[in-house]
């Protein structure tokens, strides 16, 4: 059976109430996901938060306890797994071949995906050229940087040009030139071939210019997940903001209190405050200007996913916390 | 269906991690050297010294009970002795290289795999679990094969060029021992491999994939202590028969060793 090309809304994978128990330890609970096609989606967690068994389970290296995986439109199973997997391509934190020099890592792999000949050849001294390892291409594996082989790992992942990348912490080991290389290229093969990422990280900063979506797991269960700016919006729907005043930070306080009905953290002449329904920060500055308060600097407080991810974590150990002492 | 590019491309892999792996090219070539060159320069040019025949008392029953028709007409005491000596003292050890050399490199081409850390990266790939234990199985079936028959080709240069001062002729392959080159050889190789990879997806160490050889060495060695002992001699039938037996075992153990195969046991061992 031959599969149609995905419509671009088309989840290019999804999971339906995926779970995974390994005896008593429950590693992934009831996992929803949906990735659509051409989009990068952020798995980030904790150590042991179960994105590599997510990842395998997304793969069909490991059957679910209960739950469905679909790939490309078509239900993952033993049988079609195998099939499935040759347009997708894993990067994970498993070894290279050490004996075997970057060249013959990469062919080998190629010839595993189907690539044969003059493409082969084209193809690897691309991804050689991207990586900058075309100097390294006879060296064993043995003799390469960490860096080095980060990023042969991640040329082997992306070889055979995969619909579906999985990334785990791509850029761990690399310098920051060839981190925003690589991060560059993959947002270049989601724009060109329409490649749909999933990326598995702890390196948080600057994910939300890759990741459309990002979701948030722990203790094996999906805490968030959801475009960036949604995910955003909804955990700090109102405004916040950092003003600076020139001095009397104590009454500068108390108007903005006044003002909005909420009292500012305050650190000198530093207040950080979030607005309430309806606040506007233009009424605020209004305020402070017409209580005589000189006004340094207003600064609205741009959250990232950084933020989001620990509030996430924090909130799902606090609720740990509360069911333990309920306990 | 199986890929037989996907299938090759392990095996090509493998072979090349064991012939750079120090290690793991001593063990293949060390043993075979032994069997080869040094046991049979010995034995020959101990032949030619006077009291040889004397010092040969152990090996004389031998000539008692070896059926007439597996003893070449016109030798004398001496040739005869070197004859079975040759013939059937030292050859059957052919039978032990290719199972030695497969399980050596199977048990590090699995197991090691887990070891280093490399495996899941081939689970990743659109290998089947047929193709990828084929693979495994085949990458070390073709090494000790080739081996075996280069070792083999060394030993009847050698026992002819040594032996012919001796005997006048040449006197070694015998038919028997060409059958069981091509037919048995080939077979306990697989059979040999098969087994250990069979295993290799719950071992977690080289050594203990290893062990299970054994189940098929011992066999071996009794077939070797029985063609000293004069109580299983091999003819022509028999390796015919024995290498029937050996690839019906071969088909069974191969299908066992696919279903046995486990990702997630693989994976979770590691």
């Amino acid at each position: 059976m031959t599969t149609a090309p995905a419509r671009s809304t088309d989840p290019v994978v999804s999971a339906s109430g995926l779970t995974r128990r390994f005896g008593d330890r429950v590693a992934v609970a009831d996992l929803d996901l949906a990735i659509t096609a051409g989009h990068a989606f952020g798995l980030l967690g904790p150590n042991g938060a179960g994105k590599t068994t997510t990842v395998r389970l997304l793969n069909g290296l490991l059957p679910p306890t209960s739950g469905s995986v679909t790939l490309f439109g078509e239900p993952l199973t033993p049988a079609s797994a195998d099939r499935l997997r040759a347009r997708v391509g894993v990067q994970t934190d498993t070894n290279l071949y050490e004996s075997l020099s970057v060249a013959e890592n990469l062919r080998t792999w190629g010839r595993l995906y189907g690539l044969r000949g003059a493409a082969l050849d084209r193809r690897i001294d691309d991804v050689l050229d991207l990586l900058r390892l075309t100097d390294r291409t006879r060296s064993l594996v043995g003799e390469l940087s960490k860096g080095m082989r980060q990023k042969l790992s991640v040329g082997r992942a992306i070889l055979h040009d995969p619909a579906l990348l999985y990334l785990d912490e791509p850029t761990a080991g690399l310098d920051p030139e060839a981190a925003v290389e690589l991060l560059d290229h993959v947002r270049e093969m989601m724009r060109t071939s329409g490649t749909t990422v999933v990326i598995c990280t702890h390196q948080l900063y600057g994910l939300e210019t890759l990741c459309d979506d990002v979701g948030i797991i722990a203790g094996g269960r999906m805490a968030v997940s959801g475009p960036v700016a949604a995910l955003i919006a909804q955990r700090w729907p109102q405004p916040e903001l950092t003003i600076d005043v020139v001095s009397e930070g104590e009454r500068a306080a108390a108007v903005v209190a006044g003002e909005t009905g909420t009292t500012p953290e305050r650190t000198g002449g530093r207040l950080r405050l979030t607005l309430p329904a309806g606040g506007q920060p233009s009424a605020v500055v209004a305020a402070l200007v017409r209580a005589g308060v000189d006004v340094a600097a207003v600064v609205p407080t741009q959250r990232t996913v950084q933020d989001l991810y620990f509030a996430t974590i924090d909130a799902g150990q606090a609720r740990e916390d509360t069911t333990e002492v309920a306990r | 269906m199986i890929d037989r590019d996907r299938v090759r491309t392990v095996m090509r892999k493998d072979w090349l991690e064991v012939v750079r792996s120090p290690q793991s090219l001593a063990a293949l070539l060390v043993v075979p050297a032994v069997f080869v060159v040094v046991l049979p320069t010995v034995v020959l040019l101990l032949a030619r010294q006077p009291g040889f025949v004397e010092s040969a008392d152990d090996v004389r029953p031998l000539l008692d009970v070896i059926p007439a028709g597996l003893l070449p007409e016109g030798l004398d005491e001496v040739q005869q002795l070197v004859y079975v000596v040759v013939v059937f003292l030292l050859a059957p050890f052919f039978l032990l290289i290719p199972v030695m050399v497969a399980s050596v490199t199977a048990s590090s081409s699995v197991v090691g795999e887990k070891e280093r850390r490399t495996i899941e990266g081939l689970l990743y790939t659109p290998l089947t679990d047929r193709e990828l234990v084929l693979a495994k199985i085949l990458g070390s079936v073709l090494p000790a094969v080739a081996i075996t028959w280069l070792s083999f080709l060394v030993y009847t240069v050698l026992v002819n060029v040594l032996g012919w001062p001796l005997l006048g002729r040449l006197y070694f392959p015998t038919w028997t021992w060409a059958v069981i080159m091509l037919l048995v050889v080939p077979a306990i190789a697989f059979l040999g491999t098969s087994l250990v990879v069979a295993v290799s997806g719950r071992a977690t160490t080289v050594q203990g994939a290893q062990g299970v050889a054994v189940l098929v060495v011992l066999p071996v060695v009794g077939l070797v202590v029985g063609q000293a002992a004069g109580v299983a001699l091999l003819d022509v039938p028999v390796a015919l028969v024995a290498a029937g037996v050996i690839v019906v075992l071969d088909v069974v153990l191969f299908r066992f060793a696919v279903g046995r195969f486990q990702r997630e046991r693989v994976l979770t061992q590691l």
